[in-house]
């Protein structure tokens, strides 16, 4: 049997960079094409760079000449860059996603989907459920934009996985991830010399760590399994214990004014809060992950506090209170 | 495991008391008695006040008797100085839940002086909760603050051979509150909501729900100890799920801390509250209409009723569901009214 051909759209973003390089050294994997519109950051061996905008039809072209049986969809922007407006972001996502499926449609050889989507789907309220299982994705109503931008990209797969039965898509649903080289919208949030929070708010976050990011999905491309799966380091982490873990100094602002005041941070350059992040600040989410532990059959090597701890490690922070422990006379 | 760990708690506390206590007289003080056992952050200025009292009381020279009570404290006092950095740096434990074990452990000197003085709590069956594995505590409910929860948890921190923390289900409201969400989360809450109730029992722990819900939290002062009625019996279908036993739990006290004269629904809409209660201290003294009315308690904890050899199918058999649904209600109800009569007095 001949090796499977893989086609990864958003090659050049740091997850897409490193899931382009877990596939390119997998033995079964005999192609590997890299879709983007600007050129990845480190030269990938084994890699072919399409250089191509996923918003254009010529897609519809492209996708069929690889003749892959694989396509991963990373393409989704969660934290637009500076000067890309809300609307560029959205066009990306949606008309992104849409040229995609429509360019698989007419790739016959494509048998399995596999995309990057995020749990951001579940939202973030006061009344969930502690843990959201996959099936509870419509549960509230999409709030933000990039919610709604998530739920257009999961019907579109919903709609061609209903029409194309021989395909099976996997709809990754990603809590947010954290990593020493990863730089993500709370990586940035967290790295603030004075991190506002919502007063008397403490909500329990779960992220997971890069390293997971990229193995979920090279452990979804070896074995896909139909509908959303949820992503996440196992456990949770309350805000104010992972401040206090990464030595940061916490600015309660009361909830009425925490949008200023993050909107301030975005005006001063420091950071950029989504809507979606400053509701997760608030509530929080977690999610339930059995069934990428027993289905696909992945593992997190990292739980949320671990991966926590290993950012925190990269950051080399120093703790105050070590310090202080430090002056207390010996036992 | 926090029950453990509090349990361990106070086995160990008066032996410590026992060895500061002869640090001020070779003569040997009758140990303190096992009643008072303060906080765990206080414990040490406890100790140290009360062995500076007894030297002074001694005739020692106020240094002397300084330097004697210092004896017992620096292993004490660094411990809690220690578990406090540990804190400031966010090194504690916290499950997936949220569940706090350092804070429930900080604050529950403060629930048991809640149950003991200010209630005058009485607990009746404690043994019928089960020991280890999973088990559904359904009990009445009244009054916005989840008091009864805690109060639940706290007869079987005290109480029970093989005392845990129950974890307990709160009304959505609560969630949207700050620093109550946070405490209610850290002391073991979760949003009732039947996900969160199958997820607690499947991991094996003890779960308290209050069905009457909202229902039970709007009960006027007429309508105290009856009973509303009990959902669709959501919560038997989650016991039949998990195997769960069911142990009625009768609450008889906790409908009389917040005597709710009227309800103001239009209020309650604006600052979306499940209503707005108005009682003889709320909300004509502001925050201090918070603090519950000092009543007699008396917790009942009834036989369990197994729900494990039906099998998980029985889930679906509407009927069953509800004649089980009715047979805790009920009772629940006829418990209360025997608790009410018992107990005599509401505050006296």
């Amino acid at each position: 049997m001949a090796g499977r051909r893989v086609l990864l759209t958003g090659v050049s973003s740091y997850l897409g960079t490193e899931i382009a390089r877990g596939l390119a050294t997998d033995p079964s994997i005999e192609y590997v094409a890299g879709l983007d519109d600007r050129p990845p950051r480190a030269r990938l061996d084994g890699v072919e760079f399409i250089e191509a905008d996923i918003r254009s039809s010529a897609l519809t072209e492209i996708v069929p000449a690889t003749r892959v049986d694989t396509v991963i969809h990373n393409k989704i922007v969660r934290r637009p860059g500076p000067g890309v407006s809300a609307r560029a972001v959205h066009d990306v996502n949606v008309i992104g996603t849409l040229q995609l499926v429509a360019a698989c449609e007419r790739t016959p050889s494509v048998g399995a989907i596999v995309v990057r989507g995020s749990a951001g789907i579940y939202g973030a309220e006061p009344e969930a459920p502690q843990f959201f299982t996959e099936e509870l994705s419509r549960l509230y109503p999409l709030r933000t934009r990039f919610q709604r931008d998530v739920g257009e990209i999961e019907s579109l797969f919903d709609a061609f996985a209903r029409r194309n039965r021989g395909v099976v898509c996997t709809m990754l649903r990603y809590q947010p991830a954290i990593g020493p080289t990863l730089d993500t919208q709370i990586t940035r949030y967290l790295s603030l010399p004075l991190v506002p929070t919502p007063l008397g708010f403490d909500p329990r976050l779960q992220l997971v760590h890069e390293r997971d990011a990229v193995d979920a999905t090279l452990a979804a491309v070896r074995a896909p399994v139909r509908g959303p799966v949820n992503v996440a380091g196992p456990g949770t982490i309350g805000l104010s214990r992972l401040l206090r873990r990464a030595g940061k100094a916490a600015l309660p602002v009361p909830r009425a004014l925490f949008a200023t005041a993050t909107l301030a941070a975005r005006r001063l350059g420091l950071a950029n809060v989504s809507p979606d992040l400053r509701r997760l600040l608030l509530y929080g989410r977690a999610v339930d992950t059995t069934r990428l532990t027993e289905e696909v059959g992945f593992r997190p090597r990292y739980s949320t506090p671990e991966a926590v701890e290993d950012w925190v490690r990269s950051r080399g922070s120093r703790r105050v209170t070590s310090a202080v422990g430090e002056l207390l006379p010996g036992r | 495991m926090a029950g453990e760990r509090i349990a361990a708690d106070a086995a160990r506390g008066p032996s410590h008391a026992d060895s500061s206590g002869a640090a001020t007289g070779p003569e040997g003080e009758p140990p303190p008695s096992e009643h008072d056992r303060p906080a765990l952050p206080l414990r040490p200025a406890f100790l140290f006040l009360r062995s500076l009292r007894r030297g002074l009381a001694r005739g020692a020279s106020p240094l002397e008797a300084l330097g004697g009570a210092a004896v017992g404290v620096p292993g004490e006092a660094r411990e809690a100085f220690e578990a406090a950095l540990r804190r400031l740096e966010g090194d504690f434990p916290e499950d997936e839940w949220g569940f706090d074990e350092g804070f429930a452990e900080t604050v529950y000197p403060l629930l048991e002086l809640m149950y003991e003085r200010w209630w005058r709590a009485k607990a009746v069956g404690v043994p019928n909760v089960p020991g280890h594995g999973r088990a559904l505590l359904v009990a009445n409910h009244a009054g916005v603050l989840p008091w009864d929860a805690l109060m639940i948890s706290t007869a079987i921190l005290r109480e029970h051979p093989l005392p845990r923390f129950a974890r307990f289900l709160v009304l959505k409201w609560a969630f949207d509150l700050p620093w109550l969400s946070v405490a209610v989360r850290k002391l073991g809450g979760a949003v009732a909501s039947p996900y969160n109730a199958m997820r607690l029992l499947e991991e094996d722990h003890l779960v308290t729900v209050f069905p009457e819900g909202e229902r039970g939290v709007g009960k006027r002062w007429s309508e105290r100890y009856r009973l509303q009625r009990f959902g669709r019996g959501g919560f038997v279908e989650i016991a039949l799920r998990t195997g769960a036993p069911i142990v009625p739990v009768a609450v008889v006290g906790s409908e009389e801390i917040y005597p709710k004269l009227a309800n103001l629904p239009a209020m309650a809409r604006v600052l979306g509250m499940p209503n707005f209660p108005v009682t003889p201290t709320f909300p004509a003294l502001g925050p201090l209409g918070a603090v519950p009315l000092p009543s007699r308690w008396r917790i009942e904890f009834c036989e369990p009723i197994e729900t494990a050899h039906l099998g998980p199918e029985a889930a679906e058999d509407r009927q069953l569901v509800l004649e089980l649904s009715e047979q805790v209600r009920e009772t629940v109800q006829e418990h209360l009214l025997e608790g009410v009569f018992e107990r005599g007095a509401p505050f006296l």
